[in-house]
């Protein structure tokens, strides 16, 4: 421009600044906003830390606690508020990246639905009520002169770990009692048991990185299994040219992680264990491979399942098997996981195991399933949870055991099958507490409701369950101020609970803060100081700062054994020929984050609706019903019927009806209250031979069309890209020409 | 003649891409990659966004009138034209195609131009901005976009999105849009706005990684990569390298075509600033 | 109140002499005469790219010539330009900024020390003023207000006096950077003149008071003369 030449971009940028000229003409108007003068307050602070400056932020680490994984965040604090969540980078676990279930922490920390202040049920209602009130009538029932005996008393919570887990167990020691009952139904139970069985430590670490080809049967590694952004992660790397690696999934109906696979195969719910078994066969007869580590009954079993066994219980195709068998034989190492969908029925230990010995078979031991480092604080060991205990609960309570229920992290009345009818069971209880930041389910039904902190505002130290590389405790500390005074954290009120009941070596600690600080610098080397008692501020901070602290943790060894596997042939049910699959989905999960505002408008992975529930139908089973989108159909299951809003696509087995668990809530608060239908209330019983864990994708139905439609509110008006490019898909063979080592 | 001259140089020059003299005067070029290969279509991007950007929560009815405000969203295909007769008829079985999408930031925007008030306009270091106190709600841009990647606010959403305490986590560094604004994605421009400003102060150049935008952040498999165009180092300009695409042409004009990247609806001739890779599948 | 007696110089600012009006000529002219074929066609030098490019320091900006820089530290604006009465506004403790920045020469960073650190300038933590004033002038009124404020445990609530609407952003810290650390003709205890450019006259002020418009018009003019960025998207957030 400055050799007086003009091009077009000039030509327009001078159009711009008659624009701009004109516009700062017009700019001297005066406007009420502008000429604003001591209409809003500014309120400083009255003495602030050295590095709080106004206007800019503070990170803050801290710990997820949105799902049971464990990654560690990083708040951003500005003017006191917490404005955004991160990954904190510090972490191997997560290394920094978030899902969108963490990344909507903030909306419940500062969900409008929250419980404020203490609830006492009074004739029949709950009424608010002091904490002291609240507190005296626990101390009434519970307390050393309510005459009560341990074994009358129970916890219901969620999975916990590290210093709250001490304190829970150090409340149900002071209480005498040894009910501790931990529910959580998105789990990995199934596999911790096999992996515990077949190689010695229940959660060897796994490296999808490492591996050229995963065969996963049902595992929704990147959305809900075990540690799903730590997997992520590991899959970012297994995407990544030159060695792109490959992903076969194989489940009932499509999750996250199978609409990501390069082959996506539909079978049989129940049959995962058969086909791994058939896979099994196929490597060992037509691709020749060694199998003699095997015991012989194992390879009796494995030849038991041939090509045309395996196909006709599976509905796989057998020249797909033939392809997957040798796609496993060609890519190694390989890795070969199985989650939900396989684990979910009344043979699912068998169907993990199966898979496990697969691994086996491929040498994958001690190449991408490696030994996980012992981890050396066994008190602050997760407590992990399951669905198994949520059937010992309600049995209990049929026999009339428990008089005293303690609620925390848990919400059973949602998340429980409509056959263990535990709402009348509860309702016999007579004295339930819930320690509750929202009025679920379960809290409604309580007598004293007990508003906690949100994990934004509380203290806690945490241990994974799957750690992977890294043995850490990552540590929870609040992020602001609470915003509801009236709540109080979890841990302080364990404390109180624990004095209340027995002195004993908690009556000289003044708050859960400072048992945190005063255990950690138990922790041999850590930030123990110099004097007695004393511990190394320099260190804490620096231990708070980074948001994790690595311990010193041995080495182990893998102790591979190969239990007895047997396995039932797939049976048809003629009054139910369906199967139900009740789907967990990254956002609502099991439920507990339907009520966050963000999470009910981010559209579901592959339906991509919102603000509802779905049933998805394969277009065969549609056209049978005369069904279309929208249209809703009856799912009728031996234990209830549940009506839903048909969304109908191919990622699905044709004999299969998914309906997506989350809805379905009766209480919850303005977001989640009354929409859509909650599928594990239909749940056929069942449970897991093996391990007890509840058999979630064993249910059968059937299905019948209403003749009604609803609206089905979904993102994109289009399912197809009609021929324009918009997500192009080359072939892996293409990528290897041009990426390729 | 000269005149003449002058237009048929410029214009080739403008035709180039800015890696090869073409216009583009300013030290900074702002442009992503996303890798539709590592993309899982998880969705974390997209409430990041919600968090960063202070986008209303809509509601069901409001979100059936295509009135969402999901800045970044993700789009997922079932079928797959670049596979041709290899797609299966009966399953789904290459699993689903997920596209995010997000503002393109389009150096030959067609936004841009038809507004009335020039609250859409091209900033220098390339992106496309919108000014929200000069929008004025004409939507014309709006029917202008070819990707639908502008968001009207038709109501206030004040009140109902964030209720009392939820309005305590909005973003002060962003205005939060009224009733009769158009708004979309910014590339985050408040984080880059502070870490320009923090390396000012500090007197030194932006470095590649300063800036992350929300999605890019939170983004588990980190598909998404976000820098300097203009800086030759950076992991943005890289990836463009080594996808051969460039800014300034609608038609790439690559050494291996078989190569990864791609702008969407290029031939329209937007210039978009975000190159996706293509999703690959063994077949 | 004076806002009422004389002609309200936001609403009926006249065209003043010499750039600006130049510029609004040049804007007018070019917004309504329909230059876009003549200055296709015409070889004229750009004005757009030193608009949306600020240019480095010391090279001659497309409006050297056209704007008679005036001499000092600041050029084109000074701190008696462009008055604007502004209300006054009532403070829970009337704050006398005159006894503090003028009788006794405390720099304004010293209270309000967030100004060089952050976007904004911050009003000081109530604990800075205790640490002068649990010795200092104990017997006045006003400071015993404010330790009955310290006492309780509060900050007086303060009203904000310059207050620019939300959908702007403006940053004390580049500002002070570029018009007092980076700028060789200025100390740090000449801070009061460079804050005086858009806050007025604070030291003769008892409670501060708004003596400039702060209108965008306000801050295009000095952000013209000074090179500024003119992307809207820098201010605009």
């Amino acid at each position: 421009m400055s050799n007086g030449k003009l091009d077009r971009r000039d030509f327009l940028k001078v159009m711009g600044v008659g624009g701009v000229a004109a516009s700062v003409a017009a700019c001297d108007g005066p406007s009420y906003i502008t000429s604003e003068q001591g209409a809003e307050q500014v309120i400083p602070y009255l003495s602030p830390e050295e590095y709080v400056i106004p206007g800019k932020g503070v990170w803050y680490a801290s710990t997820c606690l949105q799902c049971p994984a464990g990654c560690g965040v990083r708040g951003r604090v500005r003017e006191g508020r917490v404005l955004k969540l991160e990954g904190n980078p510090d972490t191997s676990l997560n290394a920094g990246k978030l899902c969108q279930m963490g990344q909507a922490g903030l909306q419940n920390h500062y969900n409008p639905d929250r419980v404020t202040a203490p609830m006492i049920r009074d004739g029949g209602a709950l009424k608010e009520a002091t904490w002291e009130q609240a507190l005296a009538l626990i101390e009434e029932k519970t307390g050393p002169n309510s005459g009560i005996s341990g074994s009358r008393f129970a916890w219901l919570t969620g999975p916990t770990s590290g210093h709250q887990g001490v304190l829970l167990k150090a409340h149900l020691e002071a209480m005498g009692s040894s009910n501790h009952f931990v529910h959580e139904v998105i789990n990995t139970k199934v596999w911790q048991a096999v992996s515990r069985d077949m190689l010695g430590q229940s959660m060897p670490t796994l490296r999808l990185d490492k591996a050229k080809l995963v065969l996963s049967f049902g595992a929704d590694f990147l959305g809900t299994w075990m540690s799903p952004i730590h997997f992520s992660g590991q899959y970012g790397k297994f995407r990544s040219a030159p060695d792109r690696g490959m992903l076969i999934q194989a489940e009932p109906s499509m999750t996250l992680t199978g609409a990501n696979a390069d082959l996506w195969v539909a079978l049989r719910p129940g049959t995962e264990g058969i086909l791994a078994l058939g896979i099994a066969n196929l490597l060992i007869h037509k691709e020749k491979m060694d199998a003699s580590m095997l015991p012989a009954a194992a390879r009796q079993l494995i030849d038991r399942y041939d090509v045309a066994t395996t196909s006709s219980n599976t509905g796989v195709s057998g020249d797909r098997l033939v392809r997957i068998a040798r796609h496993l034989k060609n890519k190694s190492p390989s890795l070969v996981i199985a989650g939900a969908s396989a684990a979910g029925h009344a043979e699912g230990y068998q169907a993990v195991a199966a898979a496990m010995l697969l691994n086996m078979v491929l040498g994958n031991v001690g190449k991408t399933i490696l030994p996980t480092n012992e981890f050396p604080f066994p008190q602050l060991k997760p407590i992990e949870g399951g669905t198994a205990d949520l059937g010992r609960f309600a049995k209990a309570l049929e026999a009339g055991q428990l008089d005293v229920v303690f609620y925390d992290g848990a919400n059973p009345l949602f998340a429980a099958p409509g056959h263990l009818k535990l709402g009348e069971k509860l309702d016999a209880v007579p004295f339930k507490v819930a320690f509750s930041q929202f009025m679920d389910e379960t809290t409604a039904r309580a007598d004293v409701v007990l508003p906690v902190a949100s994990a934004l505002e509380d203290w806690g130290t945490h241990v994974a369950s799957y750690m992977g590389d890294e043995t850490a405790i990552s540590f929870q500390q609040p992020l602001m101020e609470p915003i509801f005074p009236g709540t109080r954290s979890t841990g302080d009120l364990l404390l109180a609970l624990i004095k209340m009941r027995k002195p004993g070596p908690f009556d000289e600690i003044d708050d859960f803060y400072g048992y945190l600080q005063s255990a950690i610098g138990t922790i041999p080397g850590a930030i123990k100081g110099d004097g007695e008692d004393e511990i190394n501020t320099q260190l804490w901070n620096h231990i708070l700062q980074k948001g994790v602290l690595e311990v010193p943790a041995e080495t182990t060894t893998f102790e591979t054994s190969i239990p007895a596997i047997t396995l039932s042939d797939h049976s048809d049910n003629a009054g139910y020929p369906y199967h139900l699959v009740p789907t967990p989905r990254a956002g609502f999960y099991d439920g507990r984050h339907a009520n966050i505002p963000w999470l009910q408008e981010a559209p579901d992975q592959i339906t991509k609706v919102v603000w509802n529930s779905w049933a998805e139908l394969h277009p065969s089973m549609a056209a049978r019903l005369g069904v279309e989108e929208g249209d809703i159909v009856k799912i009728t299951a031996a234990g209830g019927v549940i009506e839903a809003m048909a969304y109908i696509h191919k990622g699905i087995h044709p004999e299969v009806v998914a309906v997506p668990m989350g809805q379905g809530h009766t209480e919850y608060g303005r977001y989640a209250q009354g929409r859509g239908v909650n599928p594990l209330s239909i749940l056929d019983p069942g449970n897991d031979g093996k391990t007890g864990e509840m058999a979630l994708y064993g249910t059968r139905i059937k299905v019948e069309a209403t003749g009604r439609a609803g609206r089905l509110v979904k993102t994109g008006a289009t399912e197809t890209q009609h021929g324009r490019k918009i997500v192009a898909t080359i072939t892996g063979d293409q990528l290897r020409r041009t990426e390729g080592s | 003649m000269s005149i003449v001259r002058n237009f048929i140089q410029d214009w080739s020059r403008y035709r180039k891409g800015i890696e090869d003299g073409g216009f583009h005067e300013y030290e900074h070029m702002w442009g992503m990659v996303i890798d539709l290969d590592k993309c899982t279509g998880c969705n974390a991007c997209s409430v990041a966004c919600y968090a960063e950007n202070n986008l209303a929560v809509v509601g069901e009815d409001y979100f059936a009138h295509g009135q969402a405000m999901h800045w970044m969203r993700i789009e997922r295909y079932w079928d797959e034209p670049n596979l041709g007769d290899k797609a299966s008829k009966d399953t789904q079985e290459h699993g689903a195609s997920f596209m995010p999408m997000m503002c393109q930031q389009c150096n030959a925007a067609t936004c841009e131009p038809v507004c009335p008030v020039a609250a859409a306009y091209h900033t220098p270091d390339g992106l496309n901005a919108q000014i929200y106190n000069r929008c004025i709600g004409s939507r014309y841009c709006a029917n202008n976009c070819p990707y639908r990647l502008r968001y009207f606010n038709f109501y206030s959403y004040y009140e109902t999105s964030w209720p009392s305490p939820l309005d305590m986590q909005l973003n002060p560094d962003i205005t939060v849009r009224d009733k009769g604004v158009m708004e979309k994605c910014t590339f985050c421009v408040q984080r880059i706005r502070t870490a320009k400003s923090d390396a000012k102060m500090d007197d030194r150049k932006i470095q590649d990684g300063d800036i992350k935008t929300a999605c890019q952040q939170t983004c588990p498999t980190s598909a998404i990569v976000f820098g300097d165009l203009m800086d030759h180092e950076s992991d943005v300009h890289l990836l463009w390298h080594k996808h051969q695409t460039k800014l300034g042409t609608p038609k790439q004009d690559k050494k291996n075509p078989e190569l990864r990247g791609y702008r969407l609806y290029e031939q329209l001739n937007t210039e978009p600033s975000v190159t996706y890779l293509e999703r690959v599948r063994e077949v | 109140m004076n806002g009422d007696l004389e002609p309200n110089r936001v609403l009926f600012r006249l065209p003043r002499p010499g750039r600006r009006s130049g510029v609004r000529f040049l804007g007018l002219i070019m917004f309504l005469v329909g230059v876009f074929i003549t200055a296709a066609l015409v070889p004229a030098p750009s004005y757009a790219d030193e608009i949306f490019t600020s240019p480095k320091q010391g090279e001659p900006s497309a409006w050297s010539g056209w704007l008679e820089k005036e001499p000092g530290p600041f050029p084109g604006v000074t701190i008696n330009d462009e008055p604007f009465d502004g209300d006054d506004v009532e403070q829970p403790i009337e704050f006398p900024h005159n006894v503090h920045a003028d009788t006794n020469k405390i720099n304004c960073l010293y209270c309000h020390t967030y100004a060089r650190r952050s976007d904004v300038a911050g009003i000081p933590p109530t604990s800075k003023c205790m640490g002068c004033h649990s010795v200092i002038a104990t017997d006045q009124p006003r400071i015993q207000k404010l330790a009955e404020y310290w006492e309780k445990g509060e900050s007086p609530p303060w009203k904000k006096v310059h207050d620019l609407p939300d959908y702007v952003r403006f940053t004390h810290e580049r500002h002070l950077k570029k018009f007092l650390f980076d700028n060789p003709d200025m100390g740090v205890e000449r801070v009061d003149e460079v804050c005086a450019l858009c806050h007025g006259d604070v030291k003769k002020m008892t409670v501060a008071k708004k003596q400039k418009s702060l209108t965008m018009g306000f801050c295009t003019r000095c952000h013209e003369a000074n090179d500024g960025p003119f992307d809207c998207q820098k201010c605009h957030k």
